[in-house]
Formats: C-alpha cells, sequence, structure tokens
C-alpha cells in the first residue's frame, strides 16, 4: 500500500507533460488530488502508527541487500504528512501562477517527480532505497531551479546546489554503505536496533561524519549554506515547497532517524550544536541588509535549519520534542509567507521590499494570512509559534551544559525572527498604497494555500492536543527510540520562559526599527554574504577547471613520440619493478656453439641497424632495413624452417619495393630533435632492447620443452595428411588463426583501396590525368616481351608452390605472394589498367571470395556434426599413378591464396598508378 | 552448442566477405549490413542462453583436441560481452543507416564494420592466447580503416596516433606471448593456468607487466590512454560510438581474463598495481573530460575514467568487486554508446560538436534531452539508473577490503562526472539561442528520416532504464561470472576435457 | 649461438625503439618494420633453436626423424608475418595520405586539429 502511493504520485508525474495540454489549471487542480487523497489516507493511519512502525518489504535487489522496504512510524508519517500537506497546496498555488510560462508540461513533471521522492524518501527502510530518493530529490531540484534556464544565473544556481548537495549525497552513500556493513544489514529495522554496536565499532567515527555530511550540505548547514539563497532562482512555488517546507528538510529527517543509532555521542552533538549554532547565527547576519523579499526568507529559513539542527545537537529528550514542534511550526508560517512573497510579486512585479508598501487594501485576506504566519514566525501567543518558542526556550534553559550560551544564541535568532516578521508583513501590506497592483482578483486557489498554512498555525496555537497526541508523541518516540508523551500548553504560567518571550519582543521590535534606519547601510555588508564558502565554492570550481585544464595541457599534449616515449617508459619501468621485486630471474647466459657463418648473420644484421639508425639517406635506411630482413630469413633457414624463411625474403622484398613506392611522397630526412631528446630516447631504447634480452634468455633458461610439438609430428601425416608441419598446423591444426590472419590482409589491402580512394576534396581527376602519362612511359618494350613469356611460367611456379604446400615447403600464402608479384610485374610492362582487365574482378573481390572460400571449407565439417574446420579428407584413386588425397584444408589454403593475390594487389596497384 | 561458439565469429566474416564481395550498391551494402548485425544479435543470445544453461562451454576448432588445436570457450562473462557487442553492432549498424554518407558506405564501410566485430567477438570467445592476438589484429587493421575512413586530415591526424600506438601495443603482445610459450610451452590459456606455477615466478610477473601494458594501452588506461582522446572525436559518430562501447572495453575484457586465470601468483603486487592505476585512471580521465568544451571529446575523456572503475574491481580482486566491474562494462558499453549517439543527432540540430555553438536543443529537442539526461546521469551513477549499481558495487567492495582511498576517488570522481556531463547539458541544452530563430540545419547532405536515429538510442535508453529498476537478474549474473573467473578450476577444465 | 641472438634481439628491439621515437615519418615506419622483425625472431629464439632439421615429414615415413625444430614457432611467425605485412603497408599508405593532406615534414606538427 505505501509503495502504491508512491506510485500514484510518479504515475502522476509521468502523466503531467500529456495533463498540460488541457491548460496549466485545469492540469494543476488534477494534479492536486494525488497528495490530496495520500494526506487523508496517511491521516488515517496515525493510529496504527502510533502502536508502531508500519513496514512493508518489496524485493529489489535483494543480493545486495536491497529492498524497496517502507518503514512508517511516527516521524516518518510527519514528514509524510507535511509533504503531501503543503504538496496539496503548492500545486493548486502554482497552477494558477504559473500558468503564463513555457515548458510547464517539464516544470509539473518534475515537480511531482520531486514529491515522489521526498515521499520515497522519508517512508525508505532500506538505507539504499533511502538514498536512491535522496538522489533523486537532488536531481529533480536541479531542474526545478534550473527552470528559467535562459538566464545564466537560474543555471549556476541549478548547478551550485546540484553539487553541493551531490557531494554530500556521496559521502552520505560511503557512511551508509560503512553502516550498513556494521549493522549486518542494510534495513533500516535492522540498523535502528543496532545503535550501540555502531557506536562502539572503530568506523562509527568515519559513519557519523559521513552521515553528518549529507545532512548538512542537503539542509543547508554552515559551511554548505550558501546554495540556499541562490536556490531562489526557482520559480517561487518551488521555492516554497522545496527550499523550504521539504527537502531542506530532508537533512533534519535524517538526523532525526538516526539519531537513536548515532547519536547520544559527544562527537555527535558537539558537531551538531556547533553547525546548528552557526547556522543560525549566519541566517541572522546575512538576512540584514537583503531587499528580496525571497532572499530574505531564504535566510530566515537558513536560520531555522540552524535551530532544528542544534535542537537535536542539545540530544536530551525535551529539545527533541522541541525541534519536532518547530519543525512544525516552520512549516506552517514559512509555507504561507513564502506563498504570499509569490503572490506579491505576481500582482506588482518586485520582489524589492523598499517598493513594496500598502498592499493591505488590494489583497485584504492575504494581509491577514500574512500577518498569522508572521506573528508565528514571531513567537507572538496565542499561535503555534509562540509555542515553539516556549519549548525552544525551556530546553536551551535546562541544557545539560553551556545553558547560558545556548540560550544567548538562541535568543539572538529569535529576535531576528521578529525583525524579519516584523519587516515582512509591515513593509509591504501597511503604509500609503503607492503601487501598481494587477487589477485581477486573486483566484482563490492561490489564496487558500497560505491562508490555510496561517490558520493552522493559528488554531493548533488554540488547540495543541488537536496534534501532540496524534503527531508528535509518535514521531518523538521514533526520534528517541523510547516512549515519550509530547505535551503542548499555550500557558505555562510566569516563568523564566516567557520573560525570555518578552526580552525577544523588545529586541526584535529594536531590531526591526534599527532595520528601517540603517538598514540601507546593512546593505552595505551584503559583499559579506559573498564571502566565505559561496567564494571557496568559486575558487574550488575555478580551482578544480584550472588544474583540469593544466593537467591535460601536460598529459594530452599531442605529440606522438612523446605519447611513444611514455608508453616505452612505462613498459620497462614495469616489468624493472616486477623485476627489482623478484631479485632477478635466471638467464641462459651460456654462449654455446658459436658458428662463423651464423656470426657473420649476426654481425649483419647489428651492422644494418647502426645504418638504418645513422644513415641519412632514407634509400640507405630502407635498404638496411631490407638487409636485416634478409639476414634473419638466413637465420630462420639455419634453424631449419625453410618454410619461414621463403616466406621472410619475399615479404622483406615486397615491403621494400612499398617503401620504395611511397617515400617520395613522404618528407625528407631533416634534423628536427635535440640532443637532449636523441639522447633520451637513446636511453629508453637501450632499456626496451636490455629488457627483451633479459626476456629471451630468461625463456631460454626455462627451457621446458614444448608440450606441443609431439603431437604434431605424430598426427601430421596419419590424420592431417601432410608432410609439411608448419603448413599443416597452418591449415588444419590452427587454421583459425590463419582465418584470422587473412582477414587481417585482407582488410590492409581492402582498406589501402579505400583510403587512397576516398577522399573529402576530389582531385582525383588530375591525378588519373598525371598517372596516364607516367604509364605510357613506363612501358618498355623489353619488358613488356619478357613479360609476356616470364608469366604464364610464373604463375604455373605460383600454382606448384601452392599445390606443394601440404608436402613441401610452400602452401597458399606463398604461391598468392608468386602470382601477386607476377600481376605486378604485368603492371610495370603494360601498365595497371591492362592488368587490371586482365584480373577481370577487383582485387577486393577477390579478398571476399578467398574468404569465403576459406569460411566455406571450414562449413563443410559442421554439416557432419564436428566442430568448425575439421578436415575431410578423400581419396582419389589414379590408377597406377596412385592416389591423391584431397580435403577441405585445400580449399581453406586456396582460399589464402586467393586473399593473398588480392590483397597485395590491392595494394600495390594503387601505388604503382601513382594515385 | 559447438556451432554457437563459431556462429559469432563466422556471422560477421560472412557479412563482411559478402559487402566486399558484392556490387557497391548502397542498398545492398545497408541491407546486408543491418540483417548481418541482426543474425549477429540472435546468435549471440542463442549463445548466451546456452551459457546459462550449460555453464561454460568449448569447442576444439578443427576437432584437434586441447591444448593442440585452438579452443574457443565461453564462460558467462564472453558470452555476455558477446552479446553486448552484438547489440551495439545492431543499434549503431541500424543508426549508421540514418547518418553514414554515400562515399562511406560505398567504398566500404559495412564490410569493415562488420569485420571488426568479428575481431571483437573473436576475442571475447578465443581460448588460446596467439589465436587473441590475432582477434586483436582483426579488430585493430578494421579500425584502422574505419577511423581514417574518408580521408579527412583530423581524421587522419588522429587515425596516424591510434595506428602508431596500437601497433605498438600488438608488438609488445606478441613479444609477450613469445616469451611465454618459450618459458611454458603452449599457448592454450587453459593449459597455461596450469604451466605457469612450474615457470619462474619473477619471469611470470614481468610477463605479466608486458600483459598489463599492453592491454592497458587498448584499455585506455593511465599512463597509456593517449590515442584515445587524440582520435576518437574524428571519425563519423556511428564510428565513434561503435568505437566508444566496444574497443577499450575488449581491452578491459583481456585484462580480467589474463588476471583472473594466468597471472595470479602475486596479486599483493599485481593487482595492487592495477588498482592504484585504476585510480589514476579514474582522475586523471575525469579532469581531461573537464577541461573540454567539445561533445565527444567530453564522452571520449571519460570513456577513460570510467575504464578506471572497471580496473578497480580487477584490483580489488574479490568475487563482489568483480561483479561490481562485469557490471560496470554492461552498463558502460550501453549507455557510452548512446551518448556518442545522441551527440550526433545533436551535431546534426546544431551543425557542430562544439558546446559553444550548440544551444537550446532542450526546447528544441525534447526527446533528445530526455535520452541525453537519461544516459548521462546513469554514467555519472545517479540512482536509480545503471550506473548507479555498477558504482555501488564497486564502492561497497572496496569498503569491505578497506581500500578506502579508492573508495574516496570512486565516489569524488562520480560528482566530477556530474560536473561534465551538467557542463554539456547547461551549454547545449539549457542555453537560450543568442537569436531567438529556429536551428539551421547546416549539414545539407543528412536528410535522411530521424527515426533512423532514435530507434537504437530510445532501445539502449530503455535498457540502461532497465537495467536500473531490474538490477537483481543482471547483477546476479554478474556474480555468477565472477565466481566463474575467480574459480578458474572449472574454466581449465572445461577446454581441456575439450568442452565434452 | 641463443645468447647472441638475443643480443641481436635486443639490439634491434633499442633501433625499433630509438626510431619510432623519431619525429620523421620514414624513420618512425622504419622503426616499427624493425620491431615486427625484432618481435618475429623473439618467438623463433625464446622458443630454443634447432640447427638444420626442418619439421617435414620426409615420404615414405609417416612420422618426422627425431630432434626435428619445434614446427609451433615457425608457424606462429609466418602468422604474425603477414599480419605485420598488412598493418606496415597500410600505416605506410596512411602515413602518406596523411603527409599529403597536411603538407608538414614534422610529426610533432600534426597536432593542431586532434588534441589541445
Amino acid at each position: 500500500m505505501l509503495l502504491f502511493s508512491l506510485v500514484l504520485i510518479f504515475a502522476a508525474a509521468a502523466l503531467a507533460p500529456w495533463l498540460l495540454r488541457f491548460g496549466a489549471v485545469r492540469a494543476s487542480t488534477f494534479l492536486t488530488f494525488p497528495p490530496l487523497v495520500l494526506t487523508g489516507y496517511f491521516l488515517t493511519l496515525t493510529d496504527r502508527v502510533g502502536a508502531g512502525a508500519v513496514v512493508e518489504s518489496h524485493p529489489w535487489v535483494p543480493a545486495l541487500g536491497v529492498n524497496l522496504t517502507f518503514y512508517l512510524d511516527g516521524l516518518s508519517l510527519l514528514f509524510v504528512l507535511l509533504v503531501s500537506g503543503v504538496g496539496t497546496l503548492v500545486f493548486l498555488y502554482a497552477g494558477h501562477y504559473m500558468r503564463e510560462e513555457p515548458q510547464l508540461g517539464r516544470f509539473f513533471f518534475f515537480l511531482t517527480f520531486f514529491m515522489g521522492s521526498m515521499l520515497g524518501l522519508v517512508l525508505a527502510g532500506n538505507l539504499i532505497t533511502l538514498f536512491v530518493f535522496w538522489e533523486l530529490t537532488s536531481i529533480s531540484s536541479y531542474f526545478l531551479i534550473g527552470y528559467r534556464h535562459g538566464e545564466e544565473e537560474s543555471r549556476a544556481a541549478a548547478l551550485q546546489a546540484l553539487l553541493v548537495t551531490g557531494l554530500g549525497g556521496l559521502a552520505l552513500l560511503a557512511g551508509f554503505l560503512l553502516l550498513g556493513q556494521v549493522a549486518g544489514s542494510l534495513e533500516m529495522s535492522a540498523v535502528l536496533g543496532s545503535g550501540e554496536v555502531v557506536r562502539d565499532h572503530p568506523l562509527y567515527l568515519p559513519i557519523l561524519l559521513l552521515v553528518l555530511a549529507g545532512a548538512f550540505t542537503k539542509s543547508a548547514q554552515f559551511p554548505f549554506h550558501f546554495w540556499l539563497p541562490s536556490a531562489m532562482a526557482a520559480p517561487t512555488p518551488v521555492s516554497a515547497y522545496l527550499h523550504s517546507v521539504t527537502m531542506v528538510k530532508a537533512g533534519i529527517y535524517l538526523l532525526a532517524r538516526f539519531s537513536p543509532v548515532l547519536g547520544g555521542t559527544p562527537p555527535w552533538q558537539w558537531s551538531l550544536i556547533l553547525a546548528g549554532a552557526a547556522t543560525m547565527l549566519l541566517g541572522v547576519v546575512l538576512a540584514i541588509g537583503q531587499n528580496d523579499l525571497k532572499r530574505l526568507l531564504a535566510y530566515s529559513t537558513i536560520n531555522s535549519l540552524g535551530i532544528l539542527v542544534f535542537l537535536l545537537g542539545i540530544d536530551t529528550e525535551k529539545a527533541v520534542h522541541a525541534a519536532l514542534v518547530f519543525l512544525l511550526v516552520h512549516a506552517l508560517y514559512k509555507g504561507a509567507l513564502f506563498l504570499v512573497a509569490g503572490i506579491v510579486d505576481h500582482q506588482t512585479g518586485t520582489r524589492d521590499i523598499r517598493q513594496l508598501r500598502g498592499l493591505g487594501r488590494q489583497l485584504p485576506l492575504i494581509t491577514v494570512a500574512t500577518a498569522l504566519a508572521a506573528l508565528s514566525m514571531a513567537g507572538f501567543p496565542p499561535l503555534f509559534g509562540f509555542i515553539g518558542k516556549e519549548t525552544i526556550y525551556h530546553v536551551v534553559l535546562d541544557a545539560p551544559s553551556a545553558a547560558p550560551l545556548l540560550t544567548l544564541l538562541t535568543v539572538l535568532a529569535n529576535v531576528l525572527l521578529v525583525a524579519v516578521a516584523a519587516l515582512f508583513v509591515l513593509k509591504p501590506f501597511f503604509g500609503r498604497p503607492a503601487m501598481a497592483v494587477d487589477p485581477h482578483p486573486l483566484p482563490a486557489a492561490m489564496t487558500l494555500g497560505p491562508v490555510l498554512l496561517a490558520a493552522g498555525g493559528l488554531v493548533i496555537g488554540l488547540l495543541p492536543w488537536l496534534i501532540d497526541e496524534r503527531l508528535l508523541t509518535p514521531a518523538a518516540s521514533a526520534v528517541l527510540a523510547t516512549p515519550t508523551q509530547v505535551e503542548l500548553a499555550l500557558w505555562h504560567g510566569i516563568n523564566l520562559n516567557l520573560l525570555l518571550s518578552l526580552l525577544t519582543f523588545v529586541l526584535g521590535a529594536g531590531a526591526y526599527l534599527g532595520w528601517l534606519r540603517w538598514g540601507q547601510m546593512a546593505a552595505r555588508w551584503r559583499p559579506l554574504a559573498g564571502w566565505g564558502p559561496a567564494t571557496w565554492y568559486k575558487w574550488g570550481l575555478k580551482g578544480l577547471t584550472g588544474t583540469a585544464a593544466a593537467q591535460t595541457r601536460i598529459l594530452q599534449h599531442g605529440y606522438l613520440s612523446l605519447y611513444l616515449l611514455a608508453i616505452f617508459v612505462a613498459t620497462c619501468g614495469f616489468a624493472g619493478l616486477a623485476l627489482w621485486r623478484a631479485g632477478g630471474v635466471p638467464l641462459a647466459l651460456q654462449l654455446g656453439d658459436l658458428q662463423f657463418f651464423e656470426a657473420v648473420i649476426a654481425l649483419l644484421i647489428l651492422a644494418s641497424a647502426v645504418v638504418a639508425i645513422r644513415s641519412d639517406s632514407r634509400l640507405g635506411a630502407i635498404v638496411a632495413m631490407g638487409v636485416i630482413g634478409y639476414g634473419i630469413a638466413l637465420i630462420y633457414i639455419e634453424f631449419g624452417a625453410p618454410d619461414l624463411a621463403m616466406t621472410q625474403f619475399i615479404i622483406e622484398t615486397i615491403t621494400v619495393i612499398l617503401f620504395i613506392l611511397v617515400i617520395s611522397r613522404l618528407p625528407a630526412y631533416a634534423e628536427l630533435s635535440s640532443r637532449g631528446s636523441r639522447l633520451r630516447d637513446a636511453l629508453v631504447a637501450v632499456a626496451g632492447g636490455g629488457l627483451m634480452t633479459v626476456l629471451v634468455l630468461a625463456a631460454l633458461a626455462t627451457g621446458s620443452e614444448s608440450r606441443l610439438a609431439d603431437f604434431f609430428a605424430e598426427t601430421t601425416y596419419p590424420e592431417a595428411h601432410g608432410r609439411d608441419i608448419v603448413n599443416v598446423i597452418l591449415v588444419d591444426f590452427r587454421a583459425m588463426d590463419t582465418l584470422g590472419e587473412i582477414t587481417v590482409l585482407g582488410l590492409a589491402g581492402a582498406g589501402v583501396a579505400a583510403l587512397l580512394r576516398l577522399r573529402p576534396t576530389s582531385k582525383r581527376g588530375e591525378n588519373r590525368h598525371q598517372s596516364q602519362e607516367q604509364e605510357e612511359m613506363r612501358q618498355s618494350l623489353i619488358l613488356a616481351t619478357a613479360t609476356r613469356y616470364l608469366m604464364p611460367m610464373l604463375l604455373l611456379l605460383s600454382l606448384f608452390l601452392f599445390l606443394r604446400g601440404h608436402y613441401l615447403p610452400g602452401g597458399g600464402f606463398i604461391g598468392g605472394l608468386v602470382a601477386a608479384a607476377t600481376f605486378s610485374l604485368h603492371a610495370f610492362a603494360y601498365g595497371v589498367k591492362r592488368t587490371r582487365q586482365i584480373l577481370r574482378l577487383r582485387p577486393r573481390t577477390y579478398i571476399g571470395l578467398g574468404l569465403l572460400l576459406a569460411l566455406g571449407s571450414g562449413l563443410v565439417s559442421l554439416v557432419t556434426g564436428h566442430p568448425f574446420l575439421t578436415g575431410r579428407w578423400e581419396a582419389l584413386q589414379f590408377g597406377a599413378m596412385g592416389e591423391l588425397q584431397l580435403g577441405t584444408p585445400l580449399a581453406f589454403d586456396a582460399g589464402v591464396f586467393l586473399v593473398v593475390i588480392g590483397a597485395t594487389l590491392a595494394i600495390l596497384l594503387p601505388l604503382a598508378e601513382g594515385d | 552448442m559447438s556451432v554457437l561458439l563459431v556462429l559469432p565469429i563466422l556471422l560477421p566474416l560472412l557479412t563482411g566477405a559478402a559487402t566486399l564481395v558484392l556490387r557497391p550498391s548502397r542498398l545492398l551494402q545497408r541491407t546486408l549490413g543491418v540483417a548481418g548485425a541482426a543474425a549477429l544479435m540472435v546468435a549471440s543470445l542463442l549463445l548466451l542462453a546456452a551459457v546459462a544453461k550449460h555453464g561454460i562451454i568449448a569447442t576444439e576448432l578443427g576437432n584437434w583436441p586441447a591444448p593442440f588445436g585452438i579452443t574457443l570457450v565461453a564462460d558467462r562473462f564472453s558470452a555476455i560481452m558477446v552479446v553486448l557487442a552484438a547489440l551495439m553492432g545492431l543499434a549503431v549498424a541500424i543508426y549508421s543507416l540514418g547518418s553514414m554518407d554515400a562515399g562511406r558506405e560505398k567504398e566500404g564501410y559495412y564490410p569493415f564494420y562488420h569485420f571488426m566485430l568479428m575481431g571483437v567477438c573473436g576475442v571475447f570467445l578465443t581460448g588460446d592466447l596467439f589465436n587473441l592476438y590475432v582477434w586483436f589484429e582483426v579488430m585493430l587493421i578494421a579500425s584502422f580503416v574505419l577511423m581514417a575512413l574518408g580521408g579527412e586530415r583530423r581524421q587522419l591526424e588522429g587515425a596516424l596516433k591510434y595506428v602508431m600506438i596500437n601497433l605498438v601495443s600488438s608488438l609488445i603482445f606478441l613479444a609477450a606471448i613469445g616469451i611465454l610459450y618459450g618459458a611454458a610451452g603452449t599457448l592454450n590459456m587453459a593449459d597455461l593456468a596450469q604451466q605457469l606455477p612450474l615457470v619462474d615466478p619473477g619471469l611470470v610477473t614481468t610477463l605479466a607487466m608486458l600483459f598489463l601494458v599492453s592491454f592497458g594501452i587498448k584499455s585506455a588506461i593511465f599512463p597509456l590512454f593517449f590515442w584515445l582522446p587524440a582520435s576518437y572525436h574524428t571519425p563519423p559518430v556511428a564510428v565513434s560510438a561503435i568505437f566508444a562501447g566496444l574497443l577499450t572495453k575488449v581491452g578491459v575484457y583481456s585484462l580480467i581474463r589474463v588476471f583472473t586465470l594466468l597471472f595470479i601468483q602475486d596479486v599483493g603486487f599485481t593487482h595492487f598495481l592495477i588498482l592504484l592505476l585504476s585510480g589514476l585512471t579514474m582522475l586523471t580521465g575525469v579532469l581531461g573530460a573537464m577541461s573540454h568544451d567539445e561533445f565527444r571529446r567530453i564522452l571520449s575523456f571519460h570513456i577513460i575514467s570510467q575504464v578506471g572503475y572497471m580496473i578497480m574491481g580487477l584490483g580489488l580482486y574479490t568475487p563482489l568487486a568483480l561483479a561490481g566491474s562485469i557490471f560496470y562494462i554492461i552498463h558502460h558499453i550501453i549507455v557510452k554508446t548512446n551518448l556518442f549517439l545522441v551527440s550526433g543527432v545533436a551535431h546534426r540540430l546544431g551543425g557542430t560538436y562544439e558546446l559553444a555553438g550548440l544551444r537550446d536543443l532542450y526546447r528544441l529537442a525534447p526527446g533528445l534531452s530526455i535520452l541525453f539526461v537519461i544516459s548521462a546521469f546513469s554514467l555519472a551513477g545517479v540512482p536509480p539508473l545503471s550506473g548507479f549499481w555498477a558504482k555501488l558495487i564497486l564502492l561497497r567492495a572496496g569498503l569491505e577490503t578497506g581500500e578506502y582511498l579508492i573508495v574516496a576517488v570512486a565516489l569524488l570522481v562520480g560528482l566530477l562526472t556530474l560536473f561534465s556531463m551538467t557542463k554539456i547539458w547547461g551549454k547545449a541544452f539549457w542555453q537560450e539561442p543568442l537569436q531567438p530563430q529556429p536551428m539551421p540545419h547546416r549539414t545539407g547532405g543528412h536528410r535522411r528520416p530521424l527515426y533512423l536515429l532514435y530507434l537504437p538510442m530510445t532501445a539502449l535508453a530503455l535498457l540502461t532504464v532497465a537495467i536500473g529498476l531490474l538490477a537483481e537478474p543482471v547483477f546476479l549474473f554478474s556474480m555468477q561470472a565472477a565466481e566463474q573467473l575467480l574459480d578458474p578450476a572449472a574454466y581449465i577444465e572445461t577446454v581441456l576435457r575439450g568442452g565434452r | 649461438m641463443e645468447f647472441l641472438l638475443a643480443l641481436v634481439i635486443g639490439a634491434l628491439f633499442g633501433s625499433g625503439i630509438y626510431l619510432i621515437l623519431r619525429r620523421n615519418p620514414v624513420k618512425l615506419v622504419i622503426g616499427l618494420g624493425l620491431l615486427s622483425n625484432a618481435v618475429n625472431l623473439l618467438i623463433f629464439v625464446a622458443a630454443g633453436l634447432t640447427r638444420g632439421m626442418p619439421p617435414l615429414i620426409h615420404e615414405p615415413a609417416v612420422r618426422p626423424l627425431e630432434g626435428i625444430a619445434d614446427p609451433l614457432p615457425q608457424a606462429l611467425i609466418l602468422t604474425a608475418i603477414v599480419i605485420s605485412f598488412g598493418m606496415l603497408a597500410f600505416t605506410l599508405v596512411l602515413f602518406r595520405r596523411t603527409f599529403e593532406t597536411v603538407g608538414k615534414a614534422d610529426l610533432d606538427e600534426l597536432r593542431e586539429e586532434t588534441d589541445q
């Protein structure tokens, strides 16, 4: 049922944008019903709650201990009624107040959404659920404060509120998680019962501080108070609802809720009293000199929030009573006054207290309501505010320690309330009328809110038994975690409290007069309001963005060579760290049987490496690179890898050709880097090279035999029907590698072609013309004749190499390369155009076909229920000539053959075209 | 079942090869491009269902027994990654229909796109270290071409850095494989897990560092991430989006795989280092984002900071923490892809990616605003969206292990992410135009229907919300996946038994 | 011999790293080529060397002689060679396109549009 009440509100929120098509007034009237119904429903629950908490649980993420648990006790109920009751009035009001504004669908969506979130917050019976709703109130507040998003001020205020409350929210989350960890459960009922465990735990202090950070930011306690006045950029209904009656009270709710768990310790008391007192005083000081009705109210709200925290910090039974009473007092009068401020603004177009005068005649009913609310604020009998103030004085006078100081502070705060109350009611409503007032009569829906709230203050003041037993007693019992009795009365006889009250009035009157007189002078202090935490926030933000910018300049500087340097340094650093930590690794340092020929190859490679680095001609360096490649091929031959050597020779040759085709378009060598950076790079290079040498020697020292080689030796001929083990690995044992490999090669080919063809601005016309000339020049008769005879032979050779691959060094790859080289030769002899004619299909088509062939050969075995790429073999009988094993791996190799031709030509032909 | 393991690799291969062979007709390319992605989606879901039902499944390619041939293997982690890759593949393929220009479509956008998906799925499914390298290369070369295709200047500059740094990463990876094979004599990862304890631990840890650097480059962790912000904002937005969603996560996947299966000899050193790097990655990433005023650059830097969260779970190395990492990856892939897609629509409406030039989208495009808010707030970890749960799990895991510092960093970075997202919101969406005039549709070439853009974005946003509201199944799945990772015995046994 | 080749590998890595850190694009690509070759040689050497015994099964035997070279690293290197050839070719053309478009001779000047 509790869940259903939330669903109701969120459903209303979802409907809001659609409802607004029928006009703001109708929509808002409709939206008034859900909170109204809820108010009624929850009022019926008072008796049940008085008997004990109502708990309702629905699983959400039970594996994390997170449930949609709702926990309704006296405290929750008090807040629920505030949220839904005041919500009803605010919705009624807002429909008229806002009716000429744009984007109302979104406005009412967020307002309703906020109401749902706030209800969820005070109903939540699971720490994480509570946090979820907590954050949702911050988010909806962000969008509501930023409602006038065209204005820079609104955007900044929205962001400020979001960041400050967001910061606290994150602390709160950490606090809750720790609390759940210590209490062993995230469920409220379990947490509330484990107060002693928590308070004795070493994590108590961190938990306390984190939770307080959440509460203080939300409830605008010093030093986080500054977001609240800025939040007045929101439309007035929002200020009334979120920023005075409900959302800013969430922090108070949190403190009250967890006081049985976290309270009762000196750190709790001291932090609450200090923060509360500071906030109280700050509210007083900053309110001075404010001329904007809303800002005036905002500072007095800060003051009141301070009082509430302060009272909770005093932490006695009576203090809790007083806090709850004052909470209600404040909600009634402050809600009314905010709505009045809105009405004044609405009717006159200004909220400046210096210009407002004599509205009493035009708005008689509102004047009465304002007067009642103001009297309650000032604490005049017989209003509820008087009871509230009396209870507070009673508490501070009886405070366990530092009673005189606490009393002094409280009186000071109340003096301000008197002065603000007087200012609020006397200045705008009395005096000679001098304002142009909107002639339209005020709609009843807008009057209803302030009138009802103000009247509430009077009714409760006269008849306090209406609420003390039914509403406040269960709430106080929940906060104190023991049964307690709240008894309210208007008249306690003549005692110290009363004297203090009288003193407050006198001082308040004095303050009001002083305000009128010196207020303008005091307005000069107003920059003071900007001092302090608000400035820290600004600096903090500036510092953060400055740091961010500086960091980005340092890290993301755009120099590729430095990026690479960082990577190599990191590699060597991390690996060095690991080696150092291990205290070294065993290395194979024996020189072994060195043969002269091999040593010469090694020296050749080393010498070429030096040339590659030192050469000041590009061609020289490229040739050196080629020599290194050939040297490595020789090593492959020497150590039993003929397939490898063949491939290496061909690839190295093509690579060198490729380089030569391309470098003419690349910048020539020039002295670019300084000596210092060359030295630095050399050091890193030596470290990197050294690391690799060490790793190779360490691998050799391990000396473990390959676990796989024997298997290949045993199965290559009998099962895979091949004699060249390397080739069989490529097309059968590890054919998947090869499938990936030819995909890479094919993509590189297709990619080069696409890269050269697709350009943002087409200059291809010119190039094409130029390349035709080049083609004509290239055609030499001798080459053409030679090619004509060579081509068939070379193609046959390639086919031969490809076919024998399974038995002797060769295979699809080497065969394909030879074929591609043949076509390249043709291109040189006859021009690329004619080569393309001979090929008939585009190179990328060859690539695609090859891939499809390889894929298809692997799929054959799926038909028989074997894994992908399982070889299927058939023996073909050739009578006397013996038999020939044909199998899918050969088809696979044919796919490789095609891809290699396609890819190599796709790379070489466009480059040969000079395009 | 063995078919299910190869299909996620073969279907993109088939689509890619077919689009490569067939005539460059745009209609054909587009149809095949989407149909192939849809088929992959179906196949991946079947795979997930099989894994959920039967546990870890494996198949020996070519019918050669492990460890001699190549084994494909899927546990829960692999399977969910394949599903996410397929999902993003489908979403961005549809989005491409509405955003990719004709020139790129003709010159092979769709083939390269699908080959990239092939590489990505290959990485997730292979059980062989060298095969992993091959799939990485397939993915890379395809992404190189996608990055450079079109050849605008900034694209080329970005691609060049992207290519060079990733090639270096591959070389380091390959060298590490070579040493590892020399020392342990095998390549099958399950077999390696059994052989590595016999190798000198100092050598193994040193090799672990090479893997950390190589995969760290691909996952863009500190101090190896430079290539990402230099390049991700340069190609067409569909390409950025699929890269943002998948490529770094391939690196993260590999990190998690090797640091739960192979390199668990010296957790006190290796995983602590990972945890340290995760914190630095979060911080430097988010600060980078704060210093930029261009939609896609901001998003790119956020990838980095989010990768920090993903490897934070690996660094903490508890079941809950790893579940957090997996949850985070699931959440992040969806959200980040979507944010890039949103930036593309913003660009189409406002003609620029610069926040200074984008205005008033809140009024002009309410739908886009909703999509942005959902994704952006989810990214920042606002409850109850998917990102909230991802962070919550990690925070809890961090607090349980007593790593308070990293938890503080993670929380702070969450707030800064929110700040950075509101910067985009405040400028591009909230700010009113200088002159009250309708936003000009400057990019004349784009006249394609908007629903092709909104369809995938809406689907992804709904998914984000759904994961947030129904986090339980996703969390349970992540938890089971994490438990599988932390108890490699089942994985090893399944692979070495040949998936039978 | 392994020891000497380990040094050669180190030297090739060192040269490759040094060249890849230069600012001239040609040096960069040459460095990349050297590194690819170095890695291939590393795989070859780290697995252990066997002189003159190619992994072939000569007719009419059904299994190879004892003591042949390990065929697997060879297969890996073959795959790696092809892959790095493809990558190198693509990179080379990418460099060409980039420097045609940009018209600068220094890699350090490729930063206006991507970073900052």
